[in-house]
């Protein structure tokens, strides 16, 4: 967790109740304070301005009394004056203090998130969009923004308009007052009618412009698809279809809102007109006094209209409350476990799986193992796979009883059709997910007890599409290095990796931005970046999923080299396709259908039926030809 | 009263996809000639554009209208006794109370519409250019920018013409209306009230502007805070490998807290607008109860006048401040609408010449003759081409990333034109026929294939849209996609996801080759069709791919010589010039730079 200055530290996963005005009054927590006195200056504000209109009456009644001024008419003026300080003063502190506790509650939120999210376990990420997910970090989390920040200080304003206005109206005549307010349940009920529906009719709208920007986006990025098949009118079409409904569905909502203006605006003016007459024939009957009479017209003003905006406010803060589900739907995944601390705890008495574990025993290569969760020293990177199975989910097993042992600084090469476990296996040593069943070795100890960030410091991983990011090459290079690097190390793992000619090419050098703001670089110049990122990194196991398959030939010659002077020394895993990639490796296993079907090595594998021998006499074929 | 700004509000939330790009400049200054093209937008509807701005013009004055009837009634009623008048002049504000409602109606109803019709119009013209604008466009703006043009900046331009035509024209009309009745009430009092007004407005105008760009500072960060959750969820893999969180924590709250600085600063200078406006208000609104009671007393002013010019004053805050917002909105507005007009302007490069005339059926023959071509004009990337290709030939391109393959058949596809030389298709310079007639009987398969959003049955019959299912299948069998379709759970109607991401691109490699072969082309481009198939699968495609290049003149790229090493010649391309040409068999015998690629590739 983050020290920050501009908010108490606070676990936001304890924030979750049930009832979610309990959850944001709990996410409120130190900032609770400062938005009681944003409340305080809104009220003292609004009192402020009904004083105006006191002062009014007391203004007018004076002079049109037969009996000489009581007060001269400069201090009326400066009461004026003053009032509209105080109130203009104090309305600015309520938006200072109610934007100050917003702000902070929402900044702590982002940071909790951003953090949350990064201790999500990989199989949370499996099973959402990203587009979603970014758009609850970011609309949904400034809706909330709005809901302290506008929307719930908006509900304040007016309930305290209602409430300080109507006490004073009380105070000038009760049947007046009363007779003013008629109207008002009405104004209400009408306002939250219309707005529920014209919400509905909204998010109809947002939607169906979340479809239309997709149709645009596919059109875009799928531009040379298009034109390379002539299809314009089609997409024309296409987009046509969903631009008009759009433009259907923004006549509905425009018809919801000349419908609710006028109706409310009409009922408004008509208890408004009203309240007048009967003022005036209250005035005339001499129930009341002139000076009270233009109070009554001013307040009544500040009572009634108000009101048409509630049920706007009151519908948007119902859906303030549907952003925070969303974004509370997040905090409440769990993170990903840092150590298993049952296992730390019962390590010294550690029973292997009784069925068949034991022959194990007598093969460590380190003898001992460690007593508790502790950063490890350097790996040895022996790595056994004990009866290991795996499942996402209720039923769908990726791996079956798998077993196998590799020892320090061996190649293991995996082979096998798209779907057969190959990449599941890999990801359980950096613990990407937690296998379901069996045990995985790791220098004599289960893998569980080693703390995430130390193990996954040890583990160098180059993906199939390699990620940069959108920083210049070098932050790219050293992204997985903690401590400051100096150029001449980057450049000798950019040289290992044979990239360092290419960005030596650029003229920005190592300091070109990649991505949309900087260069596009081809699959075989990213897989480089990744492999001289790792490099770096200098970890003691190295897995390789199918990291060369799509790029040129010559590339790969550059990425296997690089390859091999990365591997020396190190336990490597490696997923290909092509038979020459895995030929060299200590131990070849043909995984199909979550089970290792075919071990050893080239030579013993060509020898024997099996998809190891179709796949190495079709590419043999496809060369011999 | 003012609701209408309050509505507009909730009509236009900015939509979520222009999130993710950065907010652009903004020219500062008006121009004027942006201004009439954008009004040039309503040219069709012009007669709703007059009628509801004397709809809310009357909306104004009725508002105005209504505070000096309450000062009759004061006057004229209460003061004096008189309870017919005041009867009188209650069914008169009744009655006009309907005029009011009903103009209420008609304009939100005409303008709203309007502005549904403009963005409607905006995304459709904008579209439909876009379709006719050349490859190299798209290859140099980003696809983001594009995005926001269509999606958000067509909402702004018809925001200003609805809305801020709206509150413009009710400001002034209200304003106008309430000094007239002032005047008409105490001259000398109204002569005050002129006076202050410029210093309101000017503050008003000032704050605002302050505010705004206060507020552009604020979606700029929101838009990189956006970014690095979108960056940190997309590589949350790598992040976890590279146990990269604690520092990446660490940047986003150095991010995050500048928007919280820059957030609560607009906050509060927003909340210091209104204040600021009111108490310069009350000055005015102190002067007049100080003159005004003088004047009450001495009877040269009414008791129902001083109530009119403390209502009118106090209100008048409101179209001052729309004023205010809608000048400082113009400026986003018309640099959303110069950005959208560069759009439009933007010429296709590549069109019809206008002498050209429709293909017939290609025989298939292809000539490059001497021709040039660059990107860039100092990095020439072809020089002095020149290659025939008969009919039914299959052309493979082999070579460095960069040497030239894709620019080749870029060109055979009319993406780009030769800068010098001439491309002629069946003796004829491709440039004299018209483009649609050409690209129709061209298809290509990509390295990244993109798919649509559909079923796979919808993406296939991308080829040809008026295919049965029959040859859909077909189709999808000699491409090998068959076997894998048919194994998913709703078999040719499973849907692809966005881009095709539910399935592998292996997958899509082969689904955008059943596309092509459906498309039944006289001239086939494989750019790289085949990288992500696994070689099981490879070596079936092998065979499809061989019925599908017989009798069609093709070009095919590939990294795997195994799959080029059939065609009838194979070009090396290097450096914009052919290395090497010849088959495979001659290619290997001379021994040269396909040889050692050859033998590199196979060395074991």
């Amino acid at each position: 967790m983050l020290d920050s200055p501009h908010y108490p530290p606070l676990d936001l996963q304890k924030t979750l109740a049930k009832n979610r005005l309990i959850s944001l009054w709990r996410l409120m927590a130190g900032f609770r304070l400062i938005y009681l006195l944003a409340i305080s200056c809104l009220a003292l504000a609004v009192a402020s301005k009904t004083l105006t209109y006191m002062l009014l009456r007391y203004f007018v009644d004076d002079m049109l009394s037969q009996h000489h001024l009581t007060v001269p008419f400069y201090v009326i003026a400066l009461g004026f004056v003053g009032l509209a300080i105080i109130e203009g003063g104090f309305t600015f502190l309520s938006g200072r203090f109610a934007a100050r506790s917003s702000e902070g509650i929402i900044l702590r939120l982002r940071d909790y998130l951003f953090d949350h999210l990064q201790h999500l376990p990989i199989a949370y990420y499996d099973q959402i969009k990203t587009g979603d997910l970014v758009q609850r970090c970011s609309s949904d989390v400034d809706a909330l923004r709005r809901f302290f920040a506008e929307e719930a200080i908006g509900v304040g304003r007016i309930t305290l308009l209602f409430t300080v206005n109507f006490i004073a109206l009380l105070n000038l005549n009760v049947k007046l007052s009363l007779f003013t307010v008629m109207f008002i349940p009405l104004v209400i009920f009408i306002s939250i009618f219309f707005f529920r529906k014209i919400n509905l009719a909204y998010e109809d709208h947002q939607n169906q412009e979340g479809i239309l920007s997709a149709t645009l986006q596919e059109n875009l990025s799928g531009v040379r698809v298009v034109k390379a098949f002539s299809r314009q009118p089609f997409e024309m079409a296409k987009f046509e279809q969903e631009n008009w409904q759009q433009y259907l569905k923004g006549r509905r909502l425009v018809k919801m809102h000349a419908m609710y203006w006028p109706t409310v605006e009409f009922t408004c003016l008509f208890q408004y007109l009203l309240s007048i007459f009967m003022g005036a024939t209250m005035a005339m009957n001499g129930e009341i006094t002139i000076g009270t009479y233009m109070a009554f017209v001013g307040l009544a003003i500040w009572i009634i209209f108000p009101i048409q905006n509630l049920g706007r406010l009151i519908v948007q803060l119902s859906t303030g409350l549907v952003s925070y589900q969303r974004v509370a739907e997040i905090i409440k995944e769990n993170r990903e476990v840092v150590a298993h601390d049952d296992l730390a705890l019962s390590n010294d008495n550690l029973l292997l799986p009784a069925t068949n574990g034991h022959h194990y025993n007598g093969i460590y290569t380190n003898g001992h193992s460690s007593s508790s969760v502790t950063n490890p020293t350097l790996l040895q990177g022996e790595v056994i796979f004990d009866n290991v199975s795996l499942a996402y989910g209720m039923d769908a097993v990726a791996l079956h009883h798998i077993s196998f042992m590799v020892k320090p600084g061996q190649k293991v090469a995996l082979l096998g059709p798209t779907g057969s476990g190959k990449s599941s296996l890999v990801n359980l040593l950096p613990r990407f997910y937690d296998y379901t069943h069996g045990q995985i070795w790791l220098d004599g100890k289960p893998l569980k007890q080693y703390a995430l960030p130390e193990l996954r410091q040890q583990i160098g991983f180059v993906e199939q599409e390699p990620f940069l990011f959108s920083r210049t090459i070098r932050e790219n290079i050293t992204y997985g290095v903690n401590y400051k690097v100096s150029d001449a190390e980057v450049e000798q793992a950019a040289q290992a990796a044979a990239i360092h000619d290419v960005i030596m090419s650029f003229p920005e050098g190592y300091s070109t931005l990649v991505g949309e703001r900087g260069v596009t670089l081809s699959g075989g110049q990213k897989q480089r970046i990744a492999i001289a990122r790792v490099l770096l990194k200098s970890p003691r196991i190295l897995i390789f999923d199918d990291a060369v398959s799509a790029v040129d030939t010559e590339t790969e010659q550059l990425i296997h080299a690089a390859l091999e002077r990365l591997q020396r020394g190190r336990t490597t895993f490696i997923i290909a396709h092509r038979i020459q990639t895995v030929m060299q490796a200590d131990q070849i296993m043909v995984l199909d259908k979550g089970r290792i079907v075919q071990r050893g090595n080239h030579a013993e594998l060509v020898q024997q039926p099996g998809i190891y021998q179709q796949i190495y006499q079709l590419q043999a074929q496809l060369t011999n030809e | 009263m003012s609701g209408f700004s309050l509505l507009i509000s909730h009509l236009s939330l900015p939509t979520m996809t222009n999130n993710y790009f950065e907010e652009e400049e903004f020219t500062t200054q008006f121009n004027g000639k942006v201004l009439k093209r954008i009004f040039d937008q309503t040219k069709p509807y012009r007669k709703n554009l007059y009628t509801f701005m004397a709809l809310i013009a009357t909306v104004a004055m009725l508002d105005a209208t209504f505070t000096y009837i309450n000062k009759l009634i004061i006057d004229e009623g209460i003061m004096v006794g008189n309870r017919e008048r005041v009867l009188q002049l209650v069914t008169l504000y009744g009655s006009l109370l309907f005029v009011h409602i009903s103009c209420i109606f008609g304009f939100i109803y005409l303008a709203a519409n309007l502005g549904e019709q403009i963005q409607y119009d905006l995304r459709r013209q904008t579209f439909n250019h876009l379709q006719g604008l050349s490859l190299s466009y798209f290859d140099r703006t980003p696809i983001g920018w594009i995005m926001s043009r269509v999606t958000s900046d067509s909402v702004k331009i018809s925001e200003l013409v609805t809305w801020g035509l709206i509150d413009t024209t009710w400001a002034v009309m209200n304003l106008t209306t309430a000094i007239t009745f002032m005047l008409i009430i105490n001259w000398k009092l109204a002569l005050i009230v002129a006076l202050i007004l410029p210093v309101l407005i000017g503050i008003a105008f000032y704050f605002k502007q302050k505010i705004l760009a206060e507020f552009r500072q604020v979606r700029k960060l929101n838009s990189k805070v956006t970014g690095s959750y979108n960056e940190n969820i997309t590589g949350v893999r790598v992040v976890k490998a590279l146990t990269r969180e604690g520092q990446n924590l660490g940047e986003f709250d150095e991010l995050a807290t500048t928007m919280y600085q820059s957030g609560y600063r607009a906050a509060w200078l927003a909340a210091l607008f209104l204040p600021s406006v009111q108490i310069v208000g009350a000055m005015a609104l102190g002067s007049i109860v100080w003159y005004g009671g003088w004047q009450v007393q001495m009877g040269s002013m009414t008791v129902g006048g001083l109530q009119a010019f403390i209502t009118y004053l106090t209100f008048m805050l409101f179209p001052i401040q729309d004023l205010a917002r809608v000048y400082a909105q113009m400026q986003n507005s018309v640099a959303s609408a110069e950005r959208i007009f560069s759009l439009l302007d933007a010429q296709a490069e590549i069109t019809d010449r206008p002498n050209a005339v429709p293909a017939a059926t290609f025989q298939g023959e292809i000539e490059f003759d001497q021709v040039e071509f660059y990107y860039k004009k100092e990095k020439s990337v072809l020089t002095d081409f020149s290659l025939k290709v008969t009919p039914g030939q299959t052309i493979a391109l082999v070579g460095p990333t960069g040497g030239g393959k894709s620019t080749i058949v870029n060109l055979v596809s009319r993406f780009y034109e030769p800068k010098h030389g001439v491309i002629r298709f069946d003796g004829m310079d491709y440039t004299q026929l018209t483009l649609a007639s050409i690209q129709s009987q061209i298809a290509m398969v990509l390295q990244t294939p993109h798919l649509f959003s559909g079923t796979i049955r919808e993406n296939i019959r991308y080829g040809k849209l008026d295919a049965t299912d029959e040859e859909i299948e077909a189709a999808a069998k000699v491409a090998h996609a068959h076997e894998f379709i048919i194994e998913l759970e709703h078999g040719y109607n499973e849907e692809v996801g966005e881009g095709g991401n539910l399935l592998s691109t292996g997958q899509k490699q082969l689904i955008s080759v059943a596309r092509a072969v459906l498309a039944n082309p006289r001239i086939l481009i494989l750019d790289e069709a085949t990288s992500s198939v696994d070689t099981l699968t490879e070596a079936l495609l092998q065979q499809g791919l061989d019925a599908l290049l017989e009798g069609r003149t093709s070009f095919v790229i590939a990294h795997r010589l195994s799959t080029i090493k059939r065609a009838d010649r194979i070009l090396v391309i290097a450096n914009g010039h052919i290395a090497e040409m010849g088959n495979h068999t001659e290619l290997m015998e001379s021994k040269g730079h396909y040889y050692s690629l050859y033998t590199n590739q196979f060395r074991n």
